[in-house]
């Protein structure tokens, strides 16, 4: 099945100036990146509503915290690898110790990333952000998924983590589907069970319609709060597994799950598809380098049949 | 053998001319790039501070890249400084190419990989407190935007060179007053830059950015202060592509028109031969 491409970026842009129209809570604190975030419309329509703090990520996290505390929805924008990574003692302190409605956005994250090379790739995002007490993280699959994860979490007041890429993707989650932070979906049903967040799912999803390759996969967008129960009730179904992320293998989605699999007895067979301890590098075209990493579909392949 | 004055200006149209084709074959940033030029001419090609031909030498004075996205730039230096094959510019960030998308130790002659902003001018007061301290005669050398002074941490730097008495660094600012969604002015102004260098206890010089004959000056004076310097260089965004000066969409190519590439490439041949 061959899906076609679309923008999860332009997609939280168009998202949060619609929910912006209606719910004159939201606020956006940005650092120099509107335009690659989509908001410029967002600032044109709403200009005091949109705060620009220019190159100063450590500012900008605390003025989003400060500015939340007068009631506010505040949206932190950027590039992963610049808030939370840059920021992140900041977000600890000013976001998630004083507990502060402030939702973080991250694009430009993983190898997907591609030509910027390994500074632009963020692979320690999710990492820096699940280990953080109050603050909730999340990776949606595609552009349609990102409206309704930025939709969730603006009624939310808890802080949270959306982890962005920077281009076009598949779209592949079920319009139908609703997402719910918490809960994962069940995307097919199989005798693998895999596990993924974010974009990098579309290479499982377009895999599994084979008999030779039966896949059920879980989409595991809400990282944190994680949906223990359905992976836990899968696992123990299919007895394999295999973890999918374009992240690095220490502090992802994978480590998460394991930890989670030996608290509750359990030890499948486990194959986990992550960038293993490396930096990025620069690749006009991301596929060479899920390829080159590990990570890309000859992997996903060759786990499948590993475990079948 | 240093170049003149009117050899550097010759040279930086034909630094110019593969700049755009390299930017024009595979995207990447244009305005910043385009606005340094000729502050990393006049520094690898004068012979105001040694870098070494053909291959750099330890004993060569340091260079730090500090905004990475700048990196188009000085790869196409140091091509032409014959550090590596002036061919592997039509390779820019691809896989695995040496020349990655932001600046890298990758590629012969550069020191510090980075892409992001406002910490290059920290590592530059690393590396000339240590060359301090060994007493090494050496000058560090480092190149900021005007964007990156937004980030606290220049600053601490800032201060951090003038409690070390780091007479031995120089930070050369490219003042082309735009960054990537708009004038510094409507981001977040710096106001009185100079000013505030001043401040922080530097020597402070203001200089045309693309005047030859001014910059090579400044960096000889440069050299005696007994402060750590900041010379602030006062650039056009995008310049020799007259249709993308002060404009900042030109900041970050995307598939440039052919039309507007044809443009700007006669518009620097004409300076060429
Ligand atoms: C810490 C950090 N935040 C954000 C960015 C994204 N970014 C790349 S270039 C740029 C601003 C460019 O302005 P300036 O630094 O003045 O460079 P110039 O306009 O001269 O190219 C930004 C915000 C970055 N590279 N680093």
């Amino acid at each position: 099945m061959k899906s076609v491409n679309t923008s999860i970026r332009q997609s939280f842009g168009a998202t949060l100036f619609k929910l912006a129209k209606t719910n004159k809570n939201i606020y956006v604190v940005d650092a120099d990146l509107k335009s690659s975030l989509y908001l410029s419309e967002f600032a044109k329509v709403f200009p005091k509503r949109f705060i620009e703090v220019g190159v100063a990520e450590n500012n900008a996290a605390s003025v989003a915290a400060g500015l939340a505390k007068t009631g506010k929805t505040v949206f932190l924008t950027s590039f992963s690898c610049f808030s939370p990574a840059i920021n992140w003692a900041v977000i600890r302190q000013s976001i998630c110790y004083n507990n502060s409605n402030v939702k973080i956005i991250g694009s430009h994250s993983g190898l997907m990333s591609g030509s910027l090379g390994a500074t632009h790739q963020m692979l320690e995002d999710i990492a820096l952000m699940q280990v953080l007490p109050n603050m909730e993280v999340f990776s949606p699959a595609d552009a349609i998924e990102t409206a309704k994860i930025v939709s969730a979490v603006s009624r939310s007041p808890k802080p949270s983590y959306i982890r962005l890429v920077r281009p076009d993707t598949p779209a592949f989650f079920p319009p139908k589907l609703s997402f719910t932070i918490g809960k994962s979906q069940i995307l097919t049903k199989g005798n693998i069970t895999l596990l993924f967040h974010g974009p990098i799912g579309h290479l499982a999803f377009n895999l599994s319609n084979t008999k030779e390759n039966s896949l059920e996969i879980i989409n595991c967008s809400s990282i944190k709060p994680l949906d223990s129960k359905t992976i836990l009730k899968s696992i123990k179904k299919t007895g394999k597994l295999i973890v999918l992320e374009d992240h690095q293998k220490i502090g992802g989605l994978g480590q998460a799950v394991s930890s989670l699999l030996l608290e509750n007895k359990l030890a499948p067979r486990f194959i986990h598809l992550a960038v293993d301890n490396q930096f990025g590098r620069s690749s006009k075209d991301y596929s060479k380098l899920y390829d080159h990493y590990g990570i890309g579909i000859k992997a996903l392949k060759l786990a499948v049949k590993k475990l079948n | 053998m240093a170049l003149s004055t009117s050899d550097l200006k010759k040279l930086s149209w034909q630094l110019r001319a593969d700049l755009l084709d390299m930017v024009y074959q595979n995207d990447g940033h244009l305005g910043g790039p385009l606005s340094s030029l000729d502050i990393l001419n006049t520094i690898y090609f004068s012979d105001i501070f040694k870098f070494s031909k053909k291959s750099p030498k330890p004993t060569d004075d340091n260079f730090i890249l500090s905004a990475g996205h700048l990196a188009t730039a000085l790869y196409v230096v140091l091509a032409h400084k014959l550090y590596f094959d002036k061919k592997k510019l039509a390779t820019f960030s691809h896989f695995k190419s040496i020349l990655e998308g932001h600046v890298s130790t990758t590629v012969p002659g550069v020191s510090y990989s980075s892409g992001s902003l406002g910490q290059g001018l920290s590592f530059a007061a690393g590396l000339a407190l240590g060359n301090l301290l060994d007493k090494k005669n050496k000058f560090t050398l480092c190149l900021t935007s005007d964007g990156e002074h937004q980030e606290g941490q220049t600053w601490e730097a800032a201060m951090f060179a003038s409690k070390y008495k780091l007479k031995n660094l120089i930070n050369i600012v490219d003042h082309n007053k735009y960054q990537i969604d708009g004038s510094l002015e409507d981001i977040m102004p710096l106001d009185d830059l100079a000013q505030k260098y001043i401040s922080f206890g530097w020597t402070v010089k203001e200089v045309d950015g693309h005047d030859y004959k001014k910059l090579l000056k400044i960096f000889q004076i440069s050299k005696l202060s007994n402060y750590p310097t900041c010379i602030i260089a006062h650039t056009t965004f995008a310049k020799g592509v007259s249709f993308a000066h002060f404009d900042y969409k030109y900041h970050d190519l995307k598939n440039l028109d052919p039309t507007l590439y044809q443009l700007a490439k006669n518009e620097i041949s004409k300076h060429l031969n």
